[in-house]
């Protein structure tokens, strides 16, 4: 019967019983209301400065609210419960001996592959070794200990009436020992200042406005005419080192250039006959050699999934898709732009250099972009 | 007659002497290996074997003078690298034509590739690999050179990714070290080819060597799930973990 009783119910004294409802079940919201309103009127009594014996309600002893769970327990019956929680906790035993036996009895060595076991085993084992103690543990509470469950008051949220007063008190007293409202000089300079820190923000504030774009920060990149494109390791590119349907990522000559965000370029080479150079653009590949930015117009991830067959350049993000033969055109996906180009040129010593910044801004939309 | 006899015989000893001598400089004598025996014979030998599996097995597509045909392409001047990459990952014989030729099992022997190679190899030149030595490479010069070329398609584990209208980047944890540099010097399919003025026959060892050792190294602790990193590892904590947490939450809530 009173395994059945909800916790609920059980929050309610004995006391409670007869007068909140006299019918069998018990489960009606009022006991829970009443119980609360206890609370809060227990705390504004003590705000008031009343004794603990004028509350209106009566007041549930710590402890008294209790059923013990299981009374109806048998000898036999408890004895088989504390075989279990013993075995459990025996089981965390066999986990250690086990985790030290592992590590000492067969060491781990990286490159051996029968070696693939001992990870595994430390963590079997470790789990073992914390698992009985901790399900031996909930176990032994469930089944052997006495259930009981309580009810504590809440504390009163606010301080005594005396100690707020001294703290008022000492606050009006440390201002006027300050000397702040007699030394008009002080207090002035004060506001003075503090007012100033407002101006603090203002400058990164107007990093967002038409300022920050005197520098052409967003359209412009380290791509100069006649710098050498260079591989990642800083070697430049011969005409002819790339082989027919070869790609390569290069980057500008300058320094750090290898590590700016927005200079990576793809140097493709493919048939020039297959190559279509959008008009006004038709200098700017060399003998079927052509570079586009590597930075998506969609969100700008690099799109160096380059298909030497299709001539499709993939983007991994979106799947935004380029034909690198026609202009770096969209032929699908979210992106709205072809990839920027960069027109190429040959040096004296037959390496290949830019011959001017890209076609147009590099990576995603931005808002004074026209 | 007699005298004749005599004559023959006199040729036979020494042909049985010469057969002697020969056969004993071949048993202890000789260097190891056939190829390094007579390299110009061997290697004609190797054409003409290779030229009788051509016409068994390739010619139905790409016709009895390399010159292709009926859905196969030329291979006049694809070079060697392209056919121990093709034939080796079992993707030639191809099956029936497909978005992109899978890895199959392999139908011919190692041998018998290499004489496949020299004869298609004999015919217009094209790239060839080192014999040996091909991962002895700096595992750091790989990894970097991996990241730079190959992870946008193949993933930084090697296990492959997806292109454009059904096109995908193979996963790479059965491929060969010869499996590996043909395709990077022959660039099949929609791969993009590295020639070794793009990358020195020593980066493409170092790029082998970390493909190999990112692919095949022992897996220390446990199962893997794929190499893919943080995502699966986080969906099987989620999944699996927290389910069992759930679990446990409510066996202790739980009366007993």
């Amino acid at each position: 019967m009173s395994d059945e009783k909800s916790i609920r119910d059980r929050l309610r004294s004995p006391a409670d019983t007869s007068e909140a409802n006299s019918g069998g079940d018990s489960r009606g919201s009022d006991v829970t209301e009443s119980s609360f309103q206890q609370t809060d009127s227990a705390a504004v009594l003590a705000a008031s400065g009343h004794d603990e014996e004028q509350r209106g309600t009566p007041h549930i002893p710590v402890g008294q609210a209790g059923h013990a769970r299981h009374e109806q327990l048998s000898e036999r019956e408890a004895r088989r419960a504390e075989r279990k929680v013993a075995g459990l906790f025996m089981l965390s035993v066999v986990g250690v001996i086990g985790f030290v036996v592992t590590f000492f009895a067969a060491p781990f060595k990286f490159a051996e592959p029968n070696n693939i076991w001992f990870t595994p085993l430390l963590a079997i084992f470790m789990a073992l070794a914390l698992t009985g103690i901790g399900a031996g543990a909930v176990l032994w509470a469930k089944t052997l200990m006495t259930d009981e469950e309580a009810v504590q008051d809440r504390y009163d949220f606010a301080s005594p009436e005396d100690a707020r007063t001294a703290a008022g008190q000492a606050f009006v007293e440390g201002f006027e020992a300050s000397g702040l409202p007699r030394r008009k000089l002080l207090r002035n300079t004060l506001l003075l200042g503090a007012g100033s820190l407002a101006i603090l923000p203002l400058p990164f504030l107007l990093d967002l406005g038409p300022y920050a774009h005197k520098e052409r920060l967003f359209r412009t990149t380290a791509w100069k005419k006649g710098v050498r494109l260079v591989r990642r390791n800083g070697t430049p590119i011969r005409l002819g080192d790339l082989a027919l349907g070869a790609l390569e990522t290069v980057y500008p000559d300058v320094p750090g250039g290898v590590f700016m965000p927005d200079t990576p370029t793809m140097l493709i080479r493919m048939e020039p006959s297959q190559l279509t150079p959008r008009t006004g653009r038709e200098d700017w590949s060399i003998e079927g050699h052509i570079a586009y930015s590597v930075i998506c117009t969609h969100l700008g991830c690099p799109v160096k999934l380059y298909e030497q067959q299709t001539h499709h350049l993939f983007c991994p993000c979106h799947q935004s898709t380029f034909d690198a033969s026609n202009g770096a055109k969209v032929v699908f996906g979210p992106a709205a732009r072809s990839l920027p180009q960069l027109a190429l040129a040959l040096d004296d010593e037959g390496y290949f250099i830019a011959q001017g910044d890209y076609s147009e801004p590099v990576g995603p939309s931005f808002w004074e972009r026209s | 007659m007699q005298s004749r006899f005599q004559r023959l015989s006199g040729y036979g000893a020494l042909l049985i002497a010469l057969a002697l001598v020969g056969g004993l400089y071949t048993a202890f004598l000789a260097p190891q290996g056939r190829a390094e025996d007579n390299p110009s014979t061997q290697q004609s030998a190797n054409i003409a074997k290779g030229r009788e599996l051509y016409l068994q097995g390739c010619s139905t597509c790409h016709g009895l003078g390399l010159q292709g045909g009926a859905g196969g392409p030329s291979l006049i001047g694809v070079g060697e690298s392209a056919v121990i990459f093709q034939v080796e990952s079992g993707r030639m014989p191809l099956k029936y034509g497909t978005v992109e030729a899978p890895r199959k099992k392999t139908k011919y022997t190692l041998d018998q590739i290499d004489q496949l190679a020299a004869f298609i190899g004999s015919h217009g030149g094209g790239p060839t690999m080192p014999k040996t030595g091909l991962d002895d490479g700096d595992l750091q010069q790989g990894g970097e050179l991996f990241r730079t070329n190959c992870a946008s398609c193949h993933n930084f584990a090697g296990k492959g990714g997806a292109l454009s209208y059904g096109q995908y980047a193979p996963d790479l944890s059965d491929a060969s070290a010869r499996v590996i540099w043909g395709a990077m010097q022959s660039g099949p399919e929609n791969m993009p080819r590295f020639s070794d003025n793009q990358l020195t026959p020593q980066e493409k060892k170092s790029i082998t060597r970390y493909v190999e050792f990112i692919t095949k190294s022992p897996q220390p602790g446990g199962a893997a799930l794929g190499r893919y990193g943080p995502v699966p590892e986080g969906l099987v904590m989620w999944l699996v973990g927290i389910t069992a947490l759930v679990g446990v939450t409510l066996w202790i809530g739980a009366r007993a």
